[in-house]
Parts: structure tokens; sequence; C-alpha cells
């Protein structure tokens, strides 16, 4: 079998993150996320903060970012991972509603990997997280120290 | 001796004033002699004295000396034993020197006398001729109607024309002698003690000041003051001009205000266009997330419990589908729409038919299978943003295709109405459904649709695009049709760089 990377969806709606598993699910993938529903609980994650302290060392082979998020939002996280040497590395995918120029020239200029957009269609919103899914987590060599499964 | 000069235009030669002394000698002589012969005795003393001061007095000191030495001669000459000789007797030696001796002196007094008269009357020339150019000069300030006064070191005024007459109301008899600034309340707009030593360092100073006139009101004034020296440099006096800039402070203090006004709107615009941003922003961001869980449950409702649900149900799940996408193409258009108010629009030269021809490839593909007939005529280049006219003629053109749907023969014409130097009139027509004309303000309008959803699809946002994208370029549109006569489409745009 091959290697399975872990992504991390950083992701407040509940709904979304149902959906989203659910499609992921498909693909026997839904074991290999870890769910943070703001931005602080996604650092915390990263940086083994918080309930995370204990968790097992690596990173995960992809994170997927919503833009809008309480507490830390969606870019302020991305500012900081990217400037952090440890963590620049792990490619990045936002994933969100907007479809604003600004949003995504701003997260470009802080070398996000992949700006995604929500679909509203259904399909295509499954079809694309099937896709980001398969993609980062099986097809893309993820960087070295990512927590991968056989 | 300019001034002798200026009033004696006639200046004796040097021949003409020493011909003088000889002529004047010789007279005197001949007179002498004939009165000799008479026997008037002793006259000739005097009449060579009167000769010496006749040529001393319109000759000059030195023909007045070649008189005297003349005199001398013929005196001696013809007068005294012996006569006609040269020969001066012992006995009559202290006669002759006196005689000289009183030439001589009676010449220097007539000399001094004489240059005395002279420079009172070069005096009294160069004095008439100050006196004629103050004259005119104080006309010609008279004559201004700018204000115009001199004061001196202690700001008493010495000077006060017409001019200033006329704006502060005083005579130049009631302000001379008076102090400027206590007359006129003068308010400077620096301390007096900065301007006089700007004044006396450069010479002039100007500023605005603010005076009272004798009526009691307040005037402004550009006032531009020049300092006069004596020959000794030592500051005499200030010649002051005024102007009254009154109103015109009156005018920019209005502009000022209704600038200052413009830029508060300027702000709240601004403000409001942020918010107005941020309310579209927020609809793009927040409406979308609840519509894609109303059709992604619903779709997986479908999937799951089909089984369960019966047609009724099934019919309502594609209902609600259905109203889900069309609130997003709804949201979509609408934002779209708002996004041409908020971006900067790039114009440039936009060559009209090439890019009807685009969007005429690009909008076929809604008319797939129909037999469309494509009327498009020669079109002028223009200037504007190409992609939000690209927009506005994609909007106008699937209209057409939209409406014309019902006709076995559809034809669609895209052409310019009318060519000005500043402006172009287009035109898209069609032979669809049209419209009745009492609608026809409604037609712009935003969510405004004149046909039912079954019969037309659509979100009615399509023509308050086009109108919007016009207007931004500076035109208009409007349209013309019949019910069932078709429609005409008319829009004008500047096509020259605004």
């Amino acid at each position: 079998m091959e290697l399975l990377g872990r992504i991390l969806m950083v992701e407040d709606d509940p709904k979304d993150v149902e959906l989203a598993l659910n499609a992921l699910g498909e693909y026997n993938l839904t074991n290999e996320v870890i769910v943070t529903s703001d931005g602080e609980e996604a650092l915390d994650y990263l940086y083994h903060r918080g309930k995370f302290q204990t968790r097992t060392n690596g990173n995960p082979a992809v994170r997927l970012l919503d833009l809008k998020l309480p507490k830390v939002d969606g870019l302020e996280v991305l500012q900081q991972v990217k400037s952090d040497e440890k963590l620049r590395m792990i490619p990045v995918v936002v994933l969100t509603s907007s479809r604003e120029e600004r949003d995504m020239v701003a997260s470009y200029k802080l070398g996000v990997n992949a700006y995604v957009v929500k679909p509203v269609d259904f399909h295509e919103f499954v079809n694309a997280i099937k896709e980001l899914g398969v993609f980062w987590a099986i097809i893309n060599e993820a960087p070295p120290g990512s927590i991968k499964r056989k | 001796m300019p001034g002798w000069k200026l009033s004696s235009p006639n200046i004796p030669s040097v021949i003409q004033r020493y011909g003088l002394a000889v002529l004047s000698v010789a007279i005197a002589l001949g007179i002498g002699l004939l009165l000799e012969r008479s026997h008037f005795h002793d006259v000739e003393f005097p009449l060579f004295l009167l000769a010496i001061v006749v040529t001393v007095w319109y000759a000059g000191v030195g023909p007045g000396i070649l008189a005297v030495v003349l005199s001398s001669l013929a005196f001696d000459f013809f007068f005294t034993e012996p006569i006609y000789s040269l020969y001066v007797s012992r006995s009559e030696l202290p006669y002759y020197v006196v005689f000289i001796l009183f030439a001589l002196l009676l010449t220097w007094f007539s000399a001094v006398r004489r240059r005395a008269e002279r420079d009172l009357l070069q005096s009294r020339d160069e004095l008439e001729q100050e006196v004629a150019i103050r004259t005119q000069q104080a006309s010609l300030l008279n004559l201004t109607h700018d204000t115009i006064f001199v004061r001196d070191m202690s700001d008493v005024i010495t000077y006060w024309n017409r001019g200033a007459q006329e704006l502060y109301g005083w005579t130049a008899v009631e302000a001379i002698g008076k102090r400027s600034h206590d007359l006129l309340r003068t308010v400077f707009p620096a301390p007096l003690d900065d301007i006089a030593a700007d004044l006396l360092r450069t010479g002039r100073w100007e500023g605005e000041l603010e005076k009272t006139k004798s009526d009691g009101t307040r005037v402004v004034v550009a006032s531009r003051w020049s300092l006069q020296r004596n020959d000794q440099r030592i500051p005499i006096a200030i010649l002051e001009t005024n102007n009254d800039i009154t109103e015109r402070k009156r005018g920019e203090e209005e502009v000022r205000k209704l600038n200052q006004e413009l830029g508060k709107r300027t702000i709240d615009l601004e403000a409001i266009n942020k918010e107005l941003e941020a309310f579209a922003y927020s609809i793009s961001h927040d409406l979308r997330a609840p519509l894609r869980h109303m059709v992604g449950f619903t779709e997986l409702l479908q999937k799951n419990a089909s089984s369960v649900v019966d047609e009724k149900g099934r019919r309502y799940m594609s209902t609600i589908l259905e109203s889900a996408k069309r609130m997003g193409t709804l949201i979509d258009d609408l934002l779209a729409f708002s996004r041409i108010g908020r971006a900067e629009a790039r114009e440039s030269v936009v060559n009209l038919e090439e890019l009807v021809k685009e969007v005429q490839s690009e909008v076929a593909q809604e008319a797939e299978g129909r037999n469309i007939t494509w009327k498009l005529t020669p079109l002028p280049d223009l200037y504007g943003d190409r992609s939000m006219l690209k927009l506005a003629l994609v909007n106008l053109l699937s209209n057409a295709i939209k409406f014309t749907r019902p006709r076995p023969q559809p034809e669609i014409e895209v052409g310019c109405a009318e060519k000005q130097n500043d402006r172009i009139v287009m035109f898209v027509r069609d032979n669809g459904v049209g419209f009745d004309m009492k609608y026809a303000n409604k037609l712009f309008g935003v969510f405004q649709r004149l046909h039912r959803a079954e019969e037309f699809e659509g979100t009615g946002i399509g023509l308050a695009t086009v109108q919007r994208i016009i207007r931004r370029h500076g035109g208009e549109v409007w349209a013309e049709g019949f019910v069932d006569k078709g429609a005409t489409f008319f829009f004008s745009v500047p096509s020259q760089r605004r």
C-alpha cells in the first residue's frame, strides 16, 4: 500500500467539516484528517502546544486552511507558519468561500501553495475535496519530517 | 553749470566774449577822445571803468582782464602825459596804479556778483523743474484708483491720494498729519517690529493687512510698502499702496469652506464605500457556506434516503436544490455588479468590431442548434475599459439570443447608429419578444424583470450591469421596443479620452 500523508484541516464550520470528511471517506482518507476549528488550535497542533502537547512527532503532509477563522484568522496562521523555518516547508492550501481578489493576492504573497475556492455546488465541492486529498496525501511527495502511514 | 546752460541757451563764443572786451574799450576810447575834442576833460576814467564793468558783466573775468589791460594802455597812450606814448611819468604813476587797482577790484566784484546771480538763477530753475515734476507726479498719483499714501518714519501721513480717500473715506486734509496705524486701526499679520526690520533690510514689504474705513467697516487689503531713503541712505519715508481684496478673501474663504465640506463628504463617501465593500465581502464569504450546506446535505439526503422518500418528497428535494443554485447565481451576479462600481477602469482605445465578434463567438454557444442570422456592420474604435465593455456586450447579446428563442428565424443586428466627434451611439437590435414601452424605465433596474422565470430565465441584473458600465464610461443607455416586435438597445460612449 502507498504511503498516506496526514491532512491538517483548519475549518470552523462543522457542516463543511462533515461534508469534507464524507467526501474523503470515499478514499478512506478520513482517519488521516486532523480537524482544528480555529487558527489558534491549528498553531497549537503545529507547535505541540495545549491539547496537542503529547501528540506524536512529525508534521502533516498538507494543511487545508480556511481564511475566515475565529481567534487567529487564516492569513495570520499562514503568515506565522511561512515565516517559521521549521514549518514553512509544509504545503498550505487555502480552502475558502472567498473569491475576493485581495484574499487571493494576500495568500499568494504570503507563500501559499494553492488557493481553492470552495465550490458552491456540492458535487464540485466533493470533487474538489477528493482531488485535494488524493493529490496532497497520496500523489504529492511530502517534505521530509511528515507523518506517513502505510 | 548745467542749470545756467539750460536757462541761457545762447552761450557767447570765446571770440565774441573777447571781441566784446575790445569793442567796449574801443567805444569808451572813441567817446573819450570825442569828448576831449569838445573840451570835456577827465571823463575817460569813468568811461573806461564802464567798459570794463560791461565786459565783466556780459563776458566774464577773462575778457574783463583784457578790457583792464586795453583800457590801461589806451588811457596811458591817449590821456596821460606824454600823450601818444606808452611812457608813464613818475608823477602820473600813482594815478595810473590806482586806476588799474580800481579796475581790477571792479572786475572782481562784478565777477563775484555775476557768479552769485548765476547760481541763484540755476537754483531757481532747478527748483522750478523739481516743482513741475513733483506736481506732475502728484497729479498722476491722484489719477490712479489704487490707494497710495506716504508716511514718515514715525508713521505720520504726509501724502494721501484720491484712491486712499475713495477706499478709506478720509480726505487728504483729514488724513495728513495723523498716524496711519491709529487712523486705519491696522491689524498686522506679524509683529510690527518684525515687519519694520524686514522693511529696513530689504527696502520693501508686502502682506495682507486688515484696516478700518472712516465708516467703521473692516477691509482686507493687499499692502505693499517701499522705503524711501535720502542721499545719506537714511530712511525718511514709507510709500504704501493698498488694494482692497476683501471680496476676494471672502470668496476664498467660501471656497475653502466648500472644499472642507467636500473633503468631509469624500471621507464619508469613502467610509460608505468601505462599508459596502465589507458588505460585498461578507456576502461572498458568508452567504455561500449555508448555500453549500443546503445543496450538500440535500444531495446526501437524495443519495441516502431516496428509497424511503416518496415522489413528492423527491420533488421537494430537487426544488430545494434548484432554489439553492439560483441563489448562488444571484449572489455571483450581484457581486459582479457591485465590482463594476468598485473596480478601477483601465481605459484604452478599443477595437469595437473585434470586440463584438469576440463576444458573438462566446455567446453563440447559448444559441446552439438555432439558426440565428447575425448582421454585424462596420464599427468605429472607441475609448474605454475593454473588459467592462465586453461584459456589457455579453449581456446585451445574450439577452438578444434569449429573447429571440420563440422565433423560427431569429435576427440580431449590431451596428453604429450615430458617430459624432466625441461620442458614438451603438445599438443591438433583435426581432425577439420585445417589451411594452411603458415599462422601458424598469428595464435597467436591479432585479427588475419583465418576464416570468418560466418564460425566460435570468436574475434581473444583466441590464443594470450594462447601464452601470456605460454610465461609468460617461454614456447613457436606452431602449426601444414593442411587444412581439423586437427590441433595440442603444448605448452612447465617448469616442475619445475624457
